[in-house]
């Protein structure tokens, strides 16, 4: 057993800071000032004896009034007339689609609660992404625009539409030119409502444009093979996966598809057939696909280009002009070795690489050229059409408008004034066009800028389709009506363009009626009812056709090169931006479940932040979370540091997506806005600059959950390479020299049920979908910053991220030994590049001698006899031993009546979002503990449906909230008393083991052994 | 005598029962026709008409006063759907006017029969339009006083005089008692008053010292001690272990609905109204579309139906709905569990087959529904512990069973025993 491994989840638990130290003995990270006020003026004054018989006198009065009144009456109001459909009290399920996703949608009393992903979907087959659990929080949004407006004020549809009109036919007359500027249009009806609109106003343009672009992949691909496409990447046909900065599990175009087919190489049944892919990563900041990665190489976004042409080199064993070796020797040696990997795996090999630049995309085309993975592992024939974007064509009405040729704008769900890297420039450019119109449904930066705000009804109020992949058609229904008087954007458009169809809904009944319906072999009323039902079709894939490439790459790798020398200017840091995988690019600013979503790899909520290297931190002689100045392409910011490890020394790390001024009340000023830092060079934006850090001394703290719960360095990851893995598949499972454990208790019988879970930590890649999950199912209160700040954070489930050294071998770092057993080493080391992560889901156990159980004073938290640890709010008195007992260190209490606090309205606390809310879960009031209940009332509502329809429960019937939405299918969950059901099976898994099994608390959750594909070689 | 006049009374008694009975049976010749149309007339054409309104069909009434062509009308009685066919101008007309529904074909109905109802609802329609006529200053007095049950401010009022007429009783009784005194003592007969005053102050000196006499024994003091203390406690033990618990609870409601009529009288199943109980968690009050299955031909002039009426923006005159005037009746909800706690009707009424009753009271006897149960948690898990599960037949047992069987022995199994008394079957 790797006993001596050691896994820290902060600098600051790994370094012992003495803060850490203190922080780590109490259990809560402020006491009750009972001290406080018996020690200091508290009870010497002379106010508390009067202020006491004061509140007695008011206490004893209003019970008594309160008691006067013997019954509540609660109004109970039938429907006037019921829908067919809706029973109350029972939940319906609409499919819809969510950015392409086929979907389905929780509905209860006609108001959608919950988004589920559709089990068949193409894509990620059921699993979603915290994005889109989050995103039904948004249509109870309060802070969204309720009426239409003019020039800021209210108006109705009507005037808008006159004035419109109006306006359109002058700016026609005057022949000026009309733009039509959104994000990615994938939905075949919206892409033809936007041409019939260009078919009546000929002056009429539509530019796509992506605030995180892909513009440099499309272009380069049309440069090497003549199609101008996104690609449809297979990664589940790759053997071996070597990624160059693209986050592909998390923000890279379809991050929850990925994560599915990555994982099928990976997860548990691949491992059984002793097979598992290879993943490489090379990036600059530490992204959640790094974390997985088997190998990851720090490098600068400088030195990718140079790696990149290296690698080039070692597969095609040509040498292009200019090639020089990486400054860092071990890089430079990993280079060939990656290479030799993968012509060994010719065909199962993919190549990606995250920038936006068109020579370095062309590159990587033709390094997969060489690789044979056109055609297998790359799909250029059925396409992705997730990003279309075009930057240049969006510099370019900027520049137009400027001139003052354009006389009408449109913008849906396209925010320039935020997230354009010039947002002066499009001001200014605006103040030129007399009609701007924005579909936004808040007043964000844009829509301050704009004459006419049309708020477009939010997803789940539209009829509407999408296409997120070529032949894939999803349709999208609404399952309420508008909450506010808004309007969908199409229907405006067809309205303001006089078109013989202005219902929206009549106009995508004709689309599919003439061209979509068919391709799904549908016709007809019948057809269309089935599509709703099963909530997409989909076209024969085309037979993935093999392309070559045959340009001359001297030039491009000239390009590379230079615009690598220019990044790497001596003396200066290299700037990175990334999207995080909760905000990603800031249009979700407002949700509050997004915000307090710890990101995968910092832990650090409600932020952003300048990721620095531990190394460079302490050079600079900054402190933790000293507020630094990042300047870059003449753009000044200031950001706390945060130090990271496994950021590439001499590189700087931003998130894009913060610091909205008109989010919401939510998402206002929260972060700062790092977009100004993007640069547009030979027609695509840039996400990397050559920066400048100064300190100012200041500190600003983050919210940061990373050491919150601690388990005072007990070990609770287990991992193994898959070497040893195939030698001995229970290596590192604790397998072997079992002690023998004694118990205290009797045992239980579990006559019924016995519910368990297991996750397999090989799959989960840490996106925290499940968190968000969880607390949209079980209505988790979202607590701030401050709170977060106090470690009061209420997920009831969180992702554990561990660092550890790489433990390889004999490697020299720093000339010392990299093998770190002992921790007075630790403190020796100050190489933190070369970490590896483990992230671990951690939710209440469910242990069978539950050491929470024995110490509740009141019994308020028992043990079923179907193996669950229930908890009894109503029960509790708030003495939280359970918390201090917990060795998981999983319960949470609360500290506020969250859902009745007026400190808390920003967040879930107003009369519209808390129509979110899961009828059959209760809120918790102040003062009481609370944890996972293992979704009790999903396992209630399976049982009794069984019990309705006389047929004995079946495996896997339902899914607890975690395990449904994860894309990875990481969570297994069910009766461990039936000997066929999967959790069964899963648990006999040799790599199962129980976290703190040593304690014989008897969890009822077991992991699966963590498994790197790891190569001696590489790292050495 | 006395036999005699005895006979003669029996004997005219029967004599003028016979002659009554001639003229009736002679008035009854007279209306034969429109008797057996009346007798057709109500098996077969009250579900979809009446005489003076429109229902499903139209008001037979006015129609037929218009319509003169008995032939006519015969073929459409008997056979409206053929005339259709034949596209008759006139049945083409009404057909359209009616929403093209269909109206039941009754081949079954002579010649004779539909004339004899049609003369019926022409002597009736005659009759009630005769009797408007005849009264209508007399209605219209009549309909100010039934304008609905008096108003709260006339009970108020009415309360407010009684109790200022009390009042004004007492202080005059007061000022005649001080006038008959002051005339009493101008008489000089005011020294019996006094002496009768004296009288009554020796006695409850004695009383006390009785009560001073019975302080001093310690035993009885301790035996009232303990008593009070025992009374007072078992009081305020009960008290407390029923607050908030409102068993018998009955709140007025916006409509006077009765169970007794719908499910006692008219033997109405519960399922029918509370749809949910066997699908939902909620068994639900019932929206007013499930109320307007009977009472849109069902007691229409009932000023309570009425309410529902209003509710939903109907119009019974023209049958119409106008969803602007609509606005939902708030019910007063009855049965209010607390929201920690999770309840579903569907699992008690279809999976375990428990009556309605058996939490619920006896319903149809109820004119107004009260809270029957007390509704505590003790209620329930007595209940839980009791109750034998309803296996017979439910596959989804049948695991459960063998495992309870072994470790019972043949005992009873309870709701309790398979875990239903466990704290997350209810509070999550």
């Amino acid at each position: 057993m790797d006993s001596n491994k050691k896994y820290w989840k902060g600098l600051e638990e790994l370094n012992k800071t003495p803060e850490f130290v203190e922080k780590n003995k109490h259990e809560f990270a402020e006491p009750i000032p009972i001290e406080e006020i018996l020690s200091g003026g508290g009870l010497s004054s002379k106010t508390p004896r009067r202020d006491f018989l004061k509140a007695l006198g008011f206490g004893v009065g209003a019970v008594t009034l309160a008691a006067c009144q013997k019954v509540p009456v609660h109004k109970s109001i039938p429907y006037l007339i019921k829908p067919e459909e809706v029973t109350i009290g029972v939940a319906n399920y609409y499919s819809s689609t969510f950015e392409g996703s086929a979907i389905l949608v929780k509905t209860r009393d006609g108001r959608p609660i919950k988004v589920e992903g559709n089990p068949n979907d193409l894509l990620s087959k059921g699993g979603l992404s915290a994005s889109a659990q989050a995103s039904v929080l948004d249509l109870y949004d309060n802070s969204r625009v309720k009426d239409p407006k003019q020039n800021g004020s209210d108006t109705g549809w009507e005037q808008i539409d006159q004035f419109v009109k109006s306006q359109l036919a002058s700016v026609a007359a005057a022949g000026k030119k009309i733009r039509i500027i959104t994000s990615t249009v994938h939905s075949p009806s919206t892409q033809a409502v936007i041409a019939d609109f260009i078919t009546k106003y000929p002056t009429a343009k539509h530019t796509n444009y992506d605030a995180v672009s892909y513009t440099g992949i499309i272009q380069a691909n049309q440069n090497s093979f003549g199609k101008a496409v996104l690609p449809h990447y297979n990664f589940d046909k790759a053997d071996i996966i070597v990624s160059f900065g693209a986050d592909f599990l998390g923000t890279w175009i379809s991050g929850e598809e990925f994560t599915r087919q990555y994982v099928s190489n990976r997860n548990n049944k691949s491992l059984e057939a002793k097979k598992m892919s290879r993943h490489i990563q090379f990036e600059s900041g530490m992204s959640l696909t790094g974390t997985n990665a088997d190998v990851r190489m720090p490098i600068k976004p400088s030195e990718e280009g140079v790696a990149l042409v290296n690698l080039y080199n070692a597969i095609s064993g040509t040498t292009l002009p200019g090639s020089k070796k990486l400054a860092n020797a071990n890089t430079d040696k990993a280079i060939v070795l990656v290479a030799k990997e993968l012509v060994a795996a010719k065909g199962k090999a993919l190549v990606v690489a995250g920038s936006n630049d068109v020579a370095t995309q062309i590159l990587v085309n033709a390094i997969n050229s060489l690789l044979g993975s056109y055609g297998t592992t790359i799909d250029l024939d059925n396409p992705s059409r997730q990003y279309a974007g075009n930057d240049a064509e969006l510099v370019e009405f900027i520049n137009e408008a400027k001139r003052g040729e354009v006389g009408a704008v449109f913008f849906i769900d396209a925010n320039p004034a935020y997230d354009y890297y010039m947002a002066n420039d499009v001001k200014e450019a605006l103040k030129k066009v007399s009609l701007k119109v924005t579909f936004a449904d808040h007043v964000d930066e844009t829509a301050a800028l704009c004459n006419i705000v049309a708020p477009n009804h939010h997803y789940l109020e539209s009829w509407g389709d999408d296409s997120a992949i070529e032949g894939y058609y999803t349709v999208m229904q609404p399952t309420i009506n508008p909450v506010y008087n808004t309007r969908q954007a199409e229907t405006s458009l067809l309205i303001w363009s006089d078109n013989a169809v202005k219902d929206y809904y009549t106009y995508v009944r004709n689309n599919w009626n003439t061209n979509l319906l068919a391709k799904g072999g549908l016709t007809g009323q019948a057809g269309w009812e089935t599509l709703l039902q099963t909530g997409f079709v989909k076209v024969a894939d085309v037979a993935a056709g093999t392309y070559t490439f045959n340009k001359d790459l001297n030039a491009v790798a000239q390009t590379v090169l230079n615009n690598s020398a220019k990044l790497a200017d001596g003396g200066k840091v290299e700037l990175q931006m990334y999207q995080s995988v909760a905000m990603r690019d800031g249009k979700r600013a407002n949700n509050p479940w997004l915000q307090e979503l710890p990101d995968p790899v910092s832990k650090v909520t409600w932020d952003n932040f300048a990721a620095m290297a531990p190394a460079d931190i302490k050079k600079m002689g900054l402190d933790e979370f000293e507020v630094v100045i990042v300047e870059a392409n003449g753009h000044k910011l200031s950001l706390p540091v945060l130090s990271q490890p496994g950021q590439a020394p001499g590189t700087v790390s931003v998130a894009v997506g913060y610091g909205r001024t008109a989010a919401g009340l939510v998402g206002n000023n929260v972060g700062k806005n790092a977009y100004p830092f993007h640069s547009f060079r030979n027609g695509t934006f840039q996400t990397t600059a050559s920066a400048t850090v100064k300190a100012t001394g200041d500190i600003f703290p983050l919210s940061q959950t990373q050491t919150h719960h601690s388990y005072e360095g007990r070990t609770v990851i287990r991992e193994a390479s898959f070497k040893e893995y195939v030698k001995n598949p229970s290596v590192n499972s604790g397998k072997e020299g079992e002690h023998q454990t004694f118990s205290l208790w009797d045992e239980y019988e579990r006559p019924a049920y016995n519910w368990k879970m297991a996750i397999d930590l090989n799959a989960c890649t840490g996106c925290g979908a499940c968190v968000v999950a969880c607390s949209a199912e079980n209505n988790i209160p979202v607590v701030g910053k401050e709170e977060v700040g106090r470690r009061r954070e209420m997920h009831w489930i969180r992702i554990d991220r561990y660092y550890s050294f790489n433990q390889n071998g004999e490697a020299k770092v720093d000339g010392r030994s990299g093998k770190v057993t002992q921790e007075k080493e630790i403190d020796k080391l100050e190489n933190f590049d070369n970490v590896s992560v483990v992230h671990q889901p951690m939710l209440c156990q469910h242990c069978d001698h539950a050491p929470c159980e024995t110490v509740c004073p009141v019994l308020a938290t028992v043990h079923s006899s179907e193996g669950l640890n229930q908890m009894a709010y109503n029960r509790c008195v708030g003495t939280r031993y359970c918390a201090n007992n917990c060795p998981y260190k999983v319960r949470r209490f609360n500290w506020f009546n969250y859902w009745n606090d007026s400190r808390f309205d920003n967040y879930l606390n107003n009369e519209h979002t808390q129509l979110v809310l899961n009828p059959d879960v209760t809120t918790r009031f102040r003062g009481v503990m609370e944890k996972c209940s293992m979704c009790v009332q999903r396992i209630q509502a399976g049982k009794l449906k069984a019990k309705i329809e006389k047929r004995p429960l079946a495996d896997g019937e339902f899914k607890v909230a975690c395990q449904q939405t994860c894309s990875a299918n990481a969570i297994v969950f069910g009766n461990a008393n039936d000997p066929n059901s999967e959790i069964s099976k899963a648990l006999k898994s040799e790599r199962t083991y129980y976290v703190l099994e040593e304690l014989n608390v008897q969890p009822g959750i077991g992991y699966q052994v963590k498994v790197r594909n790891t190569s001696s070689e590489l790292q050495a | 005598m006395r036999n005699i006049s005895l006979i003669f009374k029996q004997l005219t008694r029967s004599i003028l029962l016979v002659a009554g009975l001639a003229v009736c049976g002679l008035n009854a010749h007279a209306q034969a026709d429109a008797a057996k149309g009346e007798a057709i007339f109500k098996a077969k054409c009250t579900a979809c008409h009446k005489i003076d309104v429109r229902m499903t069909g139209p008001a037979l009434g006015p129609q037929l006063e218009q319509e003169t062509d008995d032939a006519y009308l015969t073929k459409w009685i008997q056979n409206n759907q053929a005339l259709i066919a034949a596209k008759n101008p006139k049945a083409i007309k009404i057909f359209n006017e009616y929403n093209q529904s269909n109206m039941t074909v009754f081949s079954e109905l002579s010649d004779a029969d539909v004339g004899n109802i049609i003369t019926y609802v022409r002597a009736d329609y005659k009759k009630t339009q005769a009797a408007k006529a005849a009264a209508p200053a007399g209605g219209a007095a009549g309909a100010a006083a039934e304008s609905g049950p008096p108003s709260n401010m006339v009970i108020f009022g009415l309360i407010g005089v009684i109790v200022i007429a009390f009042i004004v009783i007492l202080v005059l009784n007061k000022v005649i008692a001080t006038l008959e005194r002051l005339l009493l003592r101008s008489k000089g007969l005011l020294i019996e008053e006094e002496e009768v005053t004296e009288g009554e102050e020796k006695t409850p000196v004695d009383r006390l010292a009785g009560v001073k006499k019975a302080l001093k024994n310690k035993k009885l003091v301790f035996f009232i001690i303990v008593c009070g203390t025992v009374a007072m406690g078992s009081w305020s033990w009960v008290t407390m272990w029923n607050t908030n618990v409102h068993q018998g609870y009955q709140p007025v409601q916006p409509i006077k609905y009765s169970h007794k009529l719908h499910a006692g009288v008219m033997k109405m199943e519960c399922q029918y109204c509370h749809a949910g109980a066997y699908k939902s968690k909620i068994a639900s009050i019932p929206s007013l579309n499930v109320c307007m299955n009977c009472h849109r031909s069902v007691k229409t002039e009932s000023p309570e139906i009425h309410k529902i009426y209003d509710a939903l923006g109907y119009d019974p005159a023209t049958a119409k709905y106008d969803s602007t005037k609509a606005k939902p009746i708030q019910w007063v909800r009855i049965h209010n569990l607390p929201d920690l706690a999770y309840f579903n009707h569907s699992q008690h009424v279809k999976v375990g087959n428990i009556k309605c009753q058996t939490c619920h009271g006896q319903v149809q006897t109820m004119q107004e529904v009260y809270q029957y149960s007390p509704l505590t948690m003790k209620w329930c898990i007595q209940c839980h512990k009791r109750t034998e599960v309803n296996f017979k037949g439910n596959a989804y047992y049948d695991n459960m069973i063998q495992v309870h069987e072994r470790l019972k022995k043949g005992e009873k199994v309870t709701a309790a025993l398979l875990g239903g008394i466990e704290c997350a079957k209810c509070h999550y």
